[in-house]
């Protein structure tokens, strides 16, 4: 079986295409525990606010610790399976959030505006990341961006409940997705 | 196995099958597993193509496969062996030989 240069370079470039989506499919499968993990927390919570409105602050104190918590137990879990995992992503997390809370304490956000500042907030960190990691994020990113901002200026009532359900249910979707990546 | 010159392997030569070996070598260590969805959604192979070549893989002793169920759903898990990745660094090995101007050569 005679190969010459041409088909070598061919079979080489094969070989950089399989390597780099795989690359891809693994960061989408790290991401996705992650992404559902918090999918679940922030439902919970916007669920929660609707049902005690006045409790909002500790609930959303309890769902971020949780989130931070998970997403350093998986990322750990992660690393001791050998699979890639970049601590900077729980640095972004958390920048992210010091980025939130000077934003929405220098803005004087009304209640509906925190509940639409947040989930719009971390939807262009998750569409900024798809920049480098791959569109599933842009479109997942933008996408619930675009309905939560949508459910800002249209939906009155149920606002919460409607965050829960494209917010909360728009990253476990997503997430289960790329798990199949 | 340790040869200076390399050679071309026939068996991981075929497109399909050094995709898979590229994967399974890529992944190997990683914590990565490769059933028959994922490796079909890697290599964008069809079911019955991809099943004959993993077969051949197997029969060749380059990976193991681990035929199984997940719940009702029959699954199947596709391991390198330490022969295959082996047989697939040489290979690569012979492919960079021929693009680095040692010029062709007969498997």
């Amino acid at each position: 079986m005679p190969i010459d240069a041409r088909a070598a370079e061919a079979s080489l470039a094969d070989i950089d295409v399989i390597v780099a989506r795989l690359k891809q499919s693994s960061v989408y499968r790290s991401a996705s525990t992650i992404i559902i993990v918090w999918g679940a927390l922030v439902a919970c919570g916007y669920l929660a606010c609707a049902l005690a409105p006045r409790q909002a602050l500790p609930i959303w104190i309890a769902v971020n610790a949780l989130g931070l918590i998970a997403t350093f137990a998986i990322g750990l879990r992660l690393r001791r399976s050998g699979a890639d995992f970049e601590w900077r992503i729980v640095a972004a997390i958390v920048l992210f959030f010091a980025f939130g809370l000077t934003c929405s304490r220098m803005g004087h956000f009304g209640a509906r505006e925190l509940d639409a500042f947040w989930p719009i907030l971390f939807m262009f960190g998750y569409a900024l990341a798809g920049l480098w990691f791959g569109r599933a994020f842009i479109v997942l990113g933008a996408g619930i961006a675009a309905l939560a901002f949508a459910g800002y200026l249209w939906v009155d009532r149920w606002f919460e409940l409607y965050l829960a359900v494209v917010d909360g249910g728009g990253l476990m979707l997503a997430g289960l997705w790329m798990r199949r990546a | 196995m340790t040869n200076d010159v390399p050679k071309a392997d026939d068996v991981i030569h075929q497109p399909l099958r050094l995709r898979i070996m590229a994967a399974l070598h890529a992944g190997n260590g990683k914590g990565q597993e490769f059933d028959f969805a994922r490796l079909k959604s890697l290599t964008q192979a069809s079911d019955g193509n991809l099943g004959s070549h993993i077969e051949t893989l197997e029969r060749a002793h380059y990976v193991e496969v681990e035929r199984g169920y997940r719940g009702r759903r029959p699954r199947m898990v596709i391991r390198p062996t330490a022969l295959g990745l082996r047989a697939y660094q040489d290979h690569v090995a012979f492919l960079r030989s021929i693009i680095e101007g040692e010029g062709d050569r007969k498997a």
